[in-house]
């Protein structure tokens, strides 16, 4: 929440600076620039589409993440929920059950959704901890996703024209690829959701205040039901879209990337104790993520090092975020003397 | 969620034979039985000989559970350990080829660990404000990535000379080493919790962390000090885990500390913190342990293992949880009708 300072007139750095999204954004734009500079192929248009697409699931998925942890809690099985939705949708391409892509979608959406719904229930009505019920279901769906796939797997071939749908741009009126434009909805529709609607509005309230949210009438356990049930129909989604983007499904996809998603809500500010994040910061911390791992090996760092970078950059961003945070508490005290 | 404020820290010693029938430990003792008579009727090779002989495999996550427990205890998380030992794992293969004698090799494997703990231990005591989920996130990324570096492109060692590790394994009668090493370390890490100032600041700390440091407990020391423990533990596992792999690669210790928390959630170690017993935890830890070699025996897919436990869990906590809400509601309900 940014503060109420008395004076109106503010220099631009420090307005940008006292902005999450502003300074996120510049660190966005110089680390672009630094990397453009070492090698000019970086900010070509099918590059930027090439890291969009490949990111999309994490993109995606940090939005439902966003909704998780704005309300306190956790989600670490989404990564389960997609392996077990996107090889449900493989094999059934590859047993011929279903040609359309359309059915393939809504299949892996309502299995996500159900995935999500069981385990909204067991948070918000059953009262066990977000990070326990997360982790059982975690184990459980990546079980029944391996036990789906039967030791088989479904390629490129198998899925037929499943896979076209990565390819083609239709629904992006022929000049941006379909998973993108799926992305871009998404986050459309999220900024809204959670900017104009009463539900976005309660989704904070919970995070900021459980207690002052029930006192003041929302329905703190239905919202919560709700929150872990849009978690599951993204990580749906995903199933498909990952399915469609890397041409096979196999019950290990993704494996450990739900950290990775956490790990881009972090960075774009989103607090581990809820109530504080938005849309715009998910956005810029999973596209500082991407643009990372892309840069790495353009800029001469072994691929080998690249988790290690990760890591390190995930610490320092957290790390320099308390630090500010500190700093801008000590001014603000010192303005107040006089 | 848990409510914070239903939490009672008794004065007195309950030693009632109620109390000790109805506790969580003594369901645990029971369902352990289940498993026991469970494994020996589906599987004729469960004999307690066999079961020794396949424990060592299993055995070293135990010495993740115990600072796991103390952690949780405290009210935070380590999801870093798992990468601890890939790193100690695969450093004391490194110097075990480089042909230093076994006990250095043990100690530097420890070292690591020592140093990762206290590293994590360091970044939360300095900046409080940062929960322990995101910092061990990040260095859990990092100390796996270090390993991934150190093991090169092949990303897998395997040790030259075994003799050293085979020695670690050794046996006293069917009873391997490494079973009495997690007696002594349970025997320990139980009477440090329940017994010493040390451990009651643990729960003091986990119950309220404010109200444990205005009462003097030096909050971010003790924190250390477990962070710390820890990561030398997670040496040890390392260590142990090497004497029957005999080798490392970038996926050793995937997932353990996830299983560590399983067994202490399981043992009735609340996430949340200041609730809870060590001994839970253990006898937690030999149900899964003895689970997982009674199914493995008659070549159940690990997979369904996987969903068998995680269905363990939840129902785990999710029937306390439940049974006291019914509670809650019925004492309401006769107060209700006495009006």
């Amino acid at each position: 929440m940014p503060e109420q300072t008395p004076e109106k007139k503010q220099s631009l750095w420090k307005r940008i600076t006292a902005s999450r999204e502003a300074s996120l954004l510049l660190v966005l734009i110089v680390l672009c620039a630094l990397i453009e500079i070492r090698s000019p192929e970086f900010l070509t248009f099918s590059n930027i589409g090439e890291i969009l697409k490949n990111n999309a699931v994490i993109m995606i998925m940090s939005l439902g993440m966003l909704c998780v942890l704005l309300t306190g809690g956790i989600d670490i099985s989404i990564t389960s929920t997609l392996a077990l939705s996107g090889m449900t949708v493989g094999m059934l391409f590859k047993y011929k059950v279903i040609q359309s892509t359309g059915l393939g979608f809504l299949i892996a959406i309502a299995i996500g959704a159900a995935c999500g719904a069981l385990i909204g229930v067991i948070v918000s009505r059953g009262g066990v901890m977000p990070i326990i019920a997360t982790m059982g279901f975690m184990y459980i769906y990546r079980g029944l996703a391996y036990l789906i796939a039967n030791s088989q797997w479904a390629g490129a071939d198998a899925l037929g024209s499943f896979t076209d749908f990565a390819l083609s741009s239709s629904l992006g009126f022929g000049v941006i690829n379909n998973v993108i434009m799926i992305t871009i909805l998404c986050y459309v529709v999220f900024f809204i959701l959670l900017k104009w609607t009463k539900f976005g509005r309660s989704i904070y309230a919970i995070g900021s205040n459980r207690e002052a949210a029930e006192i003041s009438g929302t329905h703190v356990a239905r919202v919560e039901f709700l929150v872990y049930l849009i978690m599951g129909l993204l990580a749906g989604l995903c199933g498909a879209l990952s399915v469609t983007v890397y041409s096979s499904a196999q019950p290990n996809m993704v494996l450990g990337k739900e950290m990775d998603v956490i790990a881009a809500c972090v960075i774009g500010g989103v607090s581990m104790s809820g109530g504080r994040g938005s849309v715009g910061g998910a956005l810029l911390g999973s596209l500082i993520l991407a643009v990372i791992a892309k840069a790495l090996p353009l800029v001469g760092i072994d691929s080998i090092a690249q988790n290690t970078v990760k890591g390190i950059i995930i610490l320092a961003v957290v790390i320099l975020n308390v630090v500010t945070k500190r700093m801008m508490d000590r001014s603000n005290l010192e303005r107040r003397k006089i | 969620m848990e409510e914070k404020s239903e939490r009672i820290v008794s004065t007195g010693k309950k030693h009632g034979a109620k109390s000790f029938f109805s506790s969580w430990e003594f369901a645990l003792a029971i369902i352990f039985i289940a498993v026991s008579a469970f494994c020996r009727a589906i599987s004729p090779n469960y004999t307690p000989g066999n079961v020794l002989r396949e424990m060592p495999k299993y055995l070293g996550e135990m010495f993740l559970l115990f600072p796991m427990a103390f952690i949780l205890l405290m009210g935070d998380i380590d999801i870093s350990v798992g990468s601890i030992v890939c790193l100690s794992a695969t450093v004391s293969c490194f110097a075990c080829n480089a042909g230093l004698p076994i006990p250095v090799v043990v100690l530097i494997g420890l070292l690591v660990g020592l140093l990762c703990g206290m590293l994590n231990g360091f970044i939360l005591t300095t900046f409080v404000e940062l929960p322990a989920m995101i910092v061990t996130l990040g260095t859990q990324i990092v100390y796996r990535g270090i390993a991934e570096i150190v093991l090169g492109s092949g990303g897998s060692i395997s040790l030259k000379d075994t003799s050293g590790f085979n020695a670690l394994a050794g046996k006293v009668g069917p009873f391997p080493y490494l079973f009495f090493l997690v007696i002594l370390f349970a025997v320990a890490f139980a009477v440090v919790s329940a017994k010493t100032p040390f451990g009651r600041s643990l729960y003091a700390i986990g119950s309220n962390h404010n109200a444990a440091f205005y009462s003097g407990v030096k909050v971010q020391r003790v924190r250390f000090i477990v962070f710390s423990v820890t990561g030398a533990m997670a040496g040890l596992c390392a260590v142990f885990l090497t004497s029957t792999l005999f080798g490392a690669n970038t996926t050793t210790g995937n997932g353990f500390e996830m299983d560590a928390i399983a067994m202490a959630v399981f043992g009735g170690i609340s996430t949340a913190g200041g609730k809870g017993r060590l001994a839970g935890g253990i006898i937690s830890a030999f149900i899964i342990i003895c689970l997982r070699i009674g199914l493995g025996q008659i070549n159940m897919n690990p997979q369904i293992i996987l969903i068998i436990l995680g269905i363990l869990l939840i129902t785990a906590v999710l029937v306390p949880n439940v049974s006291s809400k019914i509670n809650a509601r019925n004492t309401k309900n006769k107060v209700l009708t006495r009006k």
